[in-house]
């Protein structure tokens, strides 16, 4: 039996609302967060795995767990 | 007044029509007036899944064009006398009605029905535009695939934009065994990425199949879909129903299957 598949969907559907929310190209919403990344880790303790920005419809959400190690 | 709710999803196929036909039919069953309209222009379908194409005489172009009287184009349903459809065109071109005549038509009707279903085409073009033009509520409809849920978004997006912020969803054929193996997004998954509330869910059923293919309504009927429907219909109304947890192999539904053998 293969791997379940709903997290390749889960993940794919991701990058694409990124991309559409933010009229540009999943390369450039990789890019963007990459970006927030390094901006943010500059002034915050932060690790890449701990990081992560979702862009919704109407807002934009930087989610850190640092506190946690 | 009546409230209008355009049924919407940006992705064709995932099942629009079939919903805008059991939710007119529901509220009918429930004693509401209620209309259903085909703004699909060129692509007439919801006639067919109602089982009324053979009355059709007049159609939306027809009002708008003034060839005949609003009163002269609505078809009764041949089981409910308070639900009617107004039929589209099969012929005409997609630019033969506006947005503006779409909302004059609408508050014509407003006075009359309960409810004004308008099943809207898929696409965002001039038919998007048409069907949300005079609607003050959508209901987004999405099955739970990559595709389908990405054409969701940017319906609601555009939506928003308009200042339809009412918007609630319908996630269509989820394949519960699929979502049980992982290989199906759950009703959480959808929700969770759509951020809008849900007003249902329809498992995957043929006796959806089997209805249409006879033009005849689930709702109503002793079946998955056709409870889902209900619900959906009492949901709109403004009962508060929980929506069955359709994630654990011990739900309500799989139950309902293992008892009829199906599993």
């Amino acid at each position: 039996m293969s791997a379940p598949s709903v997290h390749i969907a889960k993940d794919r559907l991701h990058h694409l609302l990124m991309a559409d929310r933010m009229k540009c190209t999943p390369d450039m919403a990789e890019k963007l967060s990459r970006d927030m990344y390094h901006t943010i880790a500059k002034y915050i303790e932060i690790r890449p795995e701990n990081f992560q920005l979702k862009i919704t419809r109407s807002d934009i959400h930087i989610k850190y767990t640092g506190e946690n190690y | 007044m009546g409230e209008v709710i355009v049924i919407t999803s940006g992705k064709g196929g995932v099942g629009k029509t079939t919903t805008t036909a059991n939710i007119g039919i529901g509220l009918a069953q429930a004693g509401k007036k209620v209309i259903v309209i085909d703004t699909d222009l060129g692509l007439r379908n919801l006639d067919v899944v109602m089982g009324l194409e053979n009355k059709i005489v007049y159609n939306l172009v027809d009002v708008i064009e003034g060839n005949c009287r609003l009163r002269q184009a609505l078809i009764r349903d041949k089981r409910f006398a308070e639900l009617y459809l107004l039929p589209s065109a099969q012929t005409r071109d997609k630019s033969a009605v506006s947005p503006g005549q779409m909302q004059k038509l609408i508050s014509e009707l407003e006075t009359e029905f309960d409810y004004i279903l308008l099943d809207c085409p898929a696409g965002i073009e001039q038919g998007f535009e048409n069907a949300v033009a005079g609607a003050e509520r959508a209901i987004i409809v999405t099955t739970p695939e990559v595709s389908a849920i990405r054409d969701a978004d940017r319906i609601i997006g555009l939506l928003e934009t308009k200042g339809i912020k009412k918007n609630s969803l319908i996630i269509n054929r989820l394949r519960i065994e699929m979502v049980q193996k992982g290989d199906m997004m759950t009703v959480e998954d959808v929700t969770e990425i759509l951020a809008i509330p849900l007003l249902g869910v329809i498992p995957d059923d043929e006796q959806v199949v089997i209805a249409t293919n006879q033009g005849e309504p689930i709702v109503g009927t002793d079946s998955l879909s056709g409870h889902a429907y209900d619900h959906i219909c009492r949901r709109i109304l403004g009962e508060e129903i929980p929506i069955p947890d359709f994630s654990h192999s011990d739900s309500f539904f799989s139950r309902v299957r293992r008892l009829f053998g199906k599993n």
